[in-house]
């Protein structure tokens, strides 16, 4: 029973861990990320295992933690609100070639970044080409050409 | 789904996200103050403020007790008694029962030369040459929550020890 508890108690925390941090948190991937989502990953292990070692112990982990995942995937899909809650909406950060700094800032995201999207995904050269840009729920940056953008 | 500028099909709730925002800066207080309280000693394991360290000394003053009141579960911690102007070389302390039940006691120092078991409680007896000396106890919690009891010597007071065991 233990180890269930751990399991869901763990589940709970890094997911309204991850929501506090932001849609930002982890995405960027550098280096750095990368290493933290590793540290992060073997703390989590001390604290969902314990001392127990055994195999019954890493079976009941799994399920418990799958079984979280079907359960909340399943509460997304019925409630559209418990949706926006556990993974939040699409934000729109350029508007019609317009930035729109408030909401960049708060969501810690700057010209570079969108820069950075805009050459990765249409090979865009210059911010006044970009007719949309918007943060996805999964943090990563979704560009919209200007029509004439060649 | 929604239309942005009558081109752009986008499921765009702003005024969520804003409450989202701010929601997110109400966390990152909190993450603030629960890594503020740990430097300061509420989570156990040391801290700047002496929150965590408890003395207590029996009634008779030949008895003083040093403890941890924040333990975590599984994690080590020590328990100090020093005994002072003691009369004899075998002097002998009580523990009540949550002080073996509810903790596994992995090492103390010096080792005990007797230990008995009782009703309500175990008794040590140690052998000493000095009049006073220190006694260590290394202890683990099992369970988390409160544990509390009680630690007397022999014609002294009892005197209550209370953890609080984090899990």
């Amino acid at each position: 029973m233990d180890t269930i508890i751990r399991g869901i108690v763990l589940y709970l925390f890094l997911m309204i861990i991850f929501r506090i941090n932001g849609k930002r948190a982890l995405v960027e991937a550098t280096v750095f990320d990368f290493v933290l989502l590793l540290i992060i990953a073997e703390t989590t292990e001390q604290g969902l295992l314990g001392e127990d070692k055994s195999l019954t112990a890493s079976l009941l982990l799994i399920i418990t933690l799958i079984g979280m995942d079907i359960g909340i995937s399943l509460l997304k899909q019925r409630f559209n609100f418990f949706e926006k809650v556990i993974d939040g909406g699409p934000i729109i950060l350029v508007d019609k070639g317009k930035l729109l700094y408030d909401r960049m800032k708060k969501e810690r995201v700057d010209e570079a970044d969108i820069m950075e999207s805009a050459r990765a995904m249409k090979g865009l050269k210059r911010m006044d080409q970009v007719q949309y840009a918007i943060l996805e729920k999964d943090g990563k940056i979704t560009i919209i050409a200007q029509d004439d953008a060649g | 789904m929604k239309r942005h500028n009558n081109e752009l099909e986008i499921d765009e709730d702003i005024s969520f996200e804003r409450s989202t925002w701010k929601i997110q800066r109400v966390g990152w207080v909190i993450m603030l103050l629960i890594v503020l309280s740990a430097i300061l000693g509420f989570t156990g394991r040391g801290g700047l403020l002496n929150v965590n360290k408890q003395t207590v000394t029996s009634t008779d003053g030949t008895m003083e007790i040093e403890y941890e009141r924040f333990q975590r579960r599984e994690a080590s911690s020590e328990l100090k008694i020093t005994l002072k102007n003691i009369s004899t070389p075998s002097p002998t302390i009580f523990f009540s029962t949550d002080f073996y039940t509810k903790q596994r006691i992995d090492k103390i120092i010096p080792e005990p030369e007797k230990v008995e078991a009782g009703a309500d409680g175990i008794v040590y007896t140690f052998a000493v040459d000095a009049p006073n000396t220190q006694l260590i106890f290394h202890t683990k919690s099992t369970t988390f929550g409160q544990i509390q009891y009680s630690v007397q010597r022999p014609g002294s007071s009892a005197e209550t020890i209370k953890h609080f065991v984090y899990p």
